[in-house]
């Protein structure tokens, strides 16, 4: 099925637009993929470093209001990563840093889920600036940076290990 | 100069960066240059942000704080920076698009030491910062999508450099 909806793609003229049919969409795409990876890990990475102790001072619920910024640069590597696929998207398909930096971005979304879900979420909103957060929040928070970073770590990775681009 | 960038690009260590089929040469470098730009670019930008009004109900002063991992990042992108133009010297040196980039990030990383100074003052818990500030923090935006901007093109103006086998799409 992955295999038929790729030949289904490389057959648009989306793909044939993004692999170079139009000059300087690809290019464009990866300056602003890295432009979203930045906004991402940055707003993130406030958020999962104040949960860990870092800039105590910072009361936690108001960190929310970066968020949609985060979201943002979330939307924009979607967009443009879906781009790069349809361009190409036999250089993926068999790609197991591609396959291993959707499972990480996967485990990154479920760890945001459970922080909602299980009521960590309204715990640590209330907490104010100089208290500790719980030790299940300093564990998703960790496991957060580990996971975005790992996903950096596959997307860098798509060249070398498997030879994507 | 050329022979000089030439014995740069050729000496032991420029030959492995670009030559080595180990991940951890020319890949592990480039991850690290990605992680530094993911931190140092991200959390000036979180306070760029917050200088120029988002999320105002957070006082700015405890900000401060990330200025350490802000200086790390940046020491970490400097060190991979470096290999990575060991590796290809006659290339990137020769490339006009890398001393933009280069521009870029020293004028980014002084608008970040002059908001530590202007921001992180007496100042700091007042919910409106002063408009220098907020001047500094719209140039420091402007200029790290520079400094991302022309280091992503680097791959596309100039004479070709990286890794063997690592070719970017040129449009």
């Amino acid at each position: 099925m992955v295999q038929a909806f790729s030949t289904w793609l490389h057959g648009t003229r989306l793909s044939w637009a993004v692999a170079g049919g139009v000059p300087w969409i690809w290019p464009l795409c990866e300056t602003l993929h890295f432009m979203g990876l930045a906004l991402l890990v940055g707003i993130v990475g406030v958020f999962d470093l104040r949960i860990l102790g870092m800039a105590k001072g910072l009361p936690v619920g108001p960190i929310q209001r970066l968020m949609p910024w985060a979201i943002l640069g979330f939307s924009i590597n979607l967009v443009t990563g879906s781009l790069f696929f349809a361009g190409d998207p036999f250089q993926y398909i068999h790609n197991v840093a591609f396959g291993f930096k959707l499972l990480f971005i996967g485990l990154a979304g479920v760890n945001v889920i459970v922080f909602y879900v299980t009521g960590l979420y309204r715990h640590v909103d209330g907490i104010g600036p100089g208290h500790d957060a719980p030790l299940a929040a300093k564990v998703a928070a960790a496991a957060s940076l580990f996971l975005w970073v790992g996903v950096m770590y596959w997307g860098r990775m798509l060249p070398f290990i498997g030879n994507a681009f | 100069m050329m022979p000089l960038l030439a014995s740069l690009e050729n000496s032991g260590f420029g030959t492995w960066v670009r030559e080595s089929s180990s991940l951890w040469a020319y890949p592990t470098i480039l991850f690290m240059h990605t992680v530094g730009l993911g931190f140092l670019v991200g959390l000036n930008v979180a306070i760029d942000l917050r200088i120029l009004g988002v999320a105002e109900k957070l006082p700015l002063a405890p900000f401060e704080k990330f200025y350490r991992v802000m200086w790390a990042a940046f020491w970490i992108n400097a060190l991979s920076g470096t290999a990575l133009l060991v590796a290809d010297a006659t290339t990137k040196l020769t490339n006009r698009v890398f001393y933009i980039k280069m521009a870029c990030i020293f004028f980014a990383v002084m608008s970040m030491v002059l908001i530590r100074r202007r921001a992180f003052g007496a100042a700091a818990d007042r919910a409106a910062v002063a408009a220098p500030a907020r001047a500094l923090a719209a140039m420091s935006l402007v200029l790290w999508a520079g400094a991302i901007t022309a280091g992503r093109l680097m791959a596309y103006f100039g004479p070709v450099s990286g890794a063997p086998g690592l070719q970017n799409r040129l449009p």
